[in-house]
């Protein structure tokens, strides 16, 4: 991953022309960017990546894997819709708003969060500051973003005094409509707890016209469990079993389920159906 | 944990939080000023963390003072070594809820030795008797429902509880067991909820009613805990016991006590002379064991403002799947996380945080324990790689 990082500043071999392809009509570059780091196009593949490592690991050693990813990572068609679908709404919502934005397209860079999410902090330290550079060098003065990993990475970096670049999240400036239906929302953890923005999420959704319920043992900010993904690429069977849980939880409340993040959806799918993003219920 | 172990683990935290959550919740809402005590109890230990040395060495004095003795242990073979000799050749001890003592694996040593030894607090019986490690650092036997405790009473202690028995016949048993293992007992072991720096006293809380017993009918009252317990004042040692009380979810606590030395009168002539009617010795051993050196760290010493009140294992969502897989006993959930790094110098633990942050939410001392876990996981990372260069 860092190799690739390093060269490439992808995490692995990637089909980028494909994972751009979801936006058609949007200038390249420009001051002000929409920054997918490539979350919701490869959510998962992160997953079936992060699945894969131990079979890998034992079969041909760590230093195989990397050789074998070209043939690995490759979103699915369902998932390159799915995120083309997701991506466009937000394009939408923040036009409606009047905001106006470039895209990197084939250029975008990954944030490095991995790195960050595995306490690799020197190396997402120097990936910030070549990441700070590239967005310097593009003549990009603001990041929008569509994801809490990638967020929460580029404020930690921020936080850190390696990245210029101002950073916001695209649901701060849009409001939505919603079909008036009620949904239970399963916190992005770095949204809600790390970046502070558990009730702007919540007062976009239920002013766009939706119901959201909430339950004290499974929605509160004190109580409400994570969907496992950051474990994944650590331990696949716990983050399976964390995700198990969580479904398990979410379920009883007999609504469908939201969720603000790419890896949430990913997790959580693997066990219940019917999740959306509030990217697909707000339009 | 084996798979077959797994569901009854999900039933077992299941009904915790179901009845831990709100119980917290509806103390702080019914006793708002738990919150200040919270952040002065905070301010307290910053202020003895800022001068650890200087807090050690007046605790102690303080000790001296008050007519016990005091020990200083930097290692967890000194500390075990110590309360050899202070026992020497006395056989019957009984330990109460002692995280530090069961940190040392003091009960295991002493059994070693030849002594009987018998935990007195409930949980901490329970999970003698079964042999399990301890699943959460003020609830030791969680992971043990009703159904899994009537089987083991039935098996090791009395064959008259049977799974019509209801939680106050097993109470009985065991105390019916435990009180003729007070009445000859020689030594009694504690720990300590926090110990005043001005007067040398050791605070403990308890519902039970066998620490009290544990501090008062042995002749000699060893308590061991570690120098993160200490507070500046015997007032910031009292808030402590109800801040943890509260957010343990067991407010008001049944008992508290404070020791201060051996048992004394003074009711001849005002003249105070020990012993009297308790204990005739008092030791306080303080156990260093890494917390020093984690004091000497920016980042991981936020770890020795724990207060251990558990809350934040309920938040956790790894703790919630592995129980008490996760972590080295006693220290499991988040806390342990951080704490394992810091007594056991394993830093590979904390790999497992899931950052989910539900854990400084609740904590009462307001540890950025996620914060916290990302600096263990940086180390462990550093220290993987330097061993991959050496292999």
């Amino acid at each position: 991953m860092l190799n690739s990082l390093k060269k490439e500043m992808v995490p692995f071999p990637l089909n980028r022309k494909l994972c751009s392809s979801w936006a058609k009509d949007l200038p390249k570059g420009g001051e002000h960017i929409i920054y997918t780091s490539y979350m919701y196009q490869l959510a998962s593949v992160f997953r079936t990546y992060e699945k894969l490592l131990p079979r890998l690991a034992s079969i041909s050693g760590l230093s195989k894997i990397a050789s074998l990813g070209k043939y690995l990572i490759k979103p699915t068609k369902e998932d390159l819709e799915r995120s083309s679908l997701i991506l466009n709404n937000i394009v939408n919502l923040l036009k409606k708003g009047g905001i106006s934005f470039g895209y990197l397209y084939e250029e975008e860079p990954y944030s490095g969060a991995l790195l960050l999410e595995m306490g690799f902090i020197d190396d997402f330290k120097e990936y910030g500051r070549r990441l700070s550079d590239f967005f310097e060098t593009k003549g990009i003065r603001k990041l929008i973003t569509v994801d809490p990993h990638t967020t929460n990475a580029l404020t930690r970096l921020k936080g850190m005094s390696i990245l210029k670049v101002e950073v916001e999240i695209y649901f701060e400036h849009v409001q939505g409509k919603s079909l008036p239906a009620e949904y239970v929302l399963h916190d992005s953890c770095l949204y809600s707890r790390h970046l502070g923005k558990r009730d702007t999420i919540r007062k976009k959704l239920v002013n766009s016209g939706l119901i959201l319920k909430e339950d004290p043992f499974v929605t509160a900010n004190e109580t409400a469990l994570c969907c496992g993904g950051p474990l994944g690429p650590v331990d696949f069977e716990l983050s399976n079993k964390i995700a198990a849980l969580r479904s398990k939880q979410l379920s009883k409340l007999g609504v469908p389920v939201l969720v603000a993040c790419p890896l949430c959806y990913s997790n959580l799918s693997e066990h219940m159906s019917g999740i959306k993003d509030i990217a697909e219920v707000m339009q | 944990m084996t798979l077959n172990k797994l569901g009854i683990w999900e039933t077992a935290v299941e009904r915790a939080v179901l009845n831990n959550v709100p119980k917290v919740k509806k103390i702080l809402s019914d006793y708002p000023y738990l919150e200040t005590l919270a952040a002065n109890v905070r301010d307290a230990k910053l202020k003895v963390l800022d001068n650890l040395d200087w807090y050690i060495d007046q605790t102690m004095k303080a000790v001296e003072h008050s007519g016990g003795v005091a020990h200083f242990a930097k290692t967890a073979s000194e500390a075990r070594n110590i309360a050899l000799e202070i026992i020497g050749d006395k056989k019957k001890i009984i330990f109460t809820k002692t995280n530090v003592a069961y940190e040392v694996r003091l009960r295991e040593f002493l059994q070693s030795k030849g002594k009987e030894v018998w935990e007195t607090d409930l949980g901490e019986y329970l999970i003698q008797q079964s042999g399990d490690p301890p699943s959460h650092i003020v609830f030791p036997a969680l992971h043990m429902t009703k159904e899994a405790i009537v089987h083991m009473l039935h098996e090791k202690l009395d064959p008259t509880i049977t799974p019509v028995s209801n939680h106050e016949d097993m109470v009985a048993a065991v105390r019916a067991f435990l009180m003729q293992k007070y009445l000859s007992a020689e030594v009694g072991v504690t720990g300590a909820n926090s110990v005043a720096a001005d007067t040398g006293s050791v605070a403990l809380l308890e519902n039970e009613g066998n620490i009290r017993i544990s501090t008062v009918l042995p002749p000699i009252h060893i308590s061991i805990t570690g120098v993160d317990k200490i507070v500046p004042t015997i007032k910031d040692a009292m808030n402590e016991l109800l801040v943890q009380s509260a957010y343990g979810g067991l407010f008001p606590p049944s008992y508290i006590n404070i020791t201060s030395g051996p048992s004394s009168t003074a009711d001849i002539e005002l003249k105070r002379v020990s012993p009297a009617t308790g204990p005739r010795e008092f030791h306080l051993i303080l156990l260093d064991n890494g917390r020093k050196r984690a004091n000497s760290d920016p980042v991981l010493r936020q770890a020795l403002l724990c207060i251990k009140c558990g809350r934040c294992y309920f938040s956790c969502p790894v703790y919630r799947v592995l129980g008490p897989s996760w972590g080295n006993p006693p220290y499991g959930g988040p806390m342990g996380a951080m704490w394992t790094a810091i007594v056991d110098d394993d830093t590979s633990v904390a790999n497992l945080c899931a950052h989910s942050a539900g854990c400084r939410e609740v904590c009462p001392v307001k540890i950025d324990i996620p914060a916290v876990l990302e600096y263990i996981k940086f180390l462990d990372s550093k220290r993987r790689r330097t061993a991959g260069r050496t292999r």
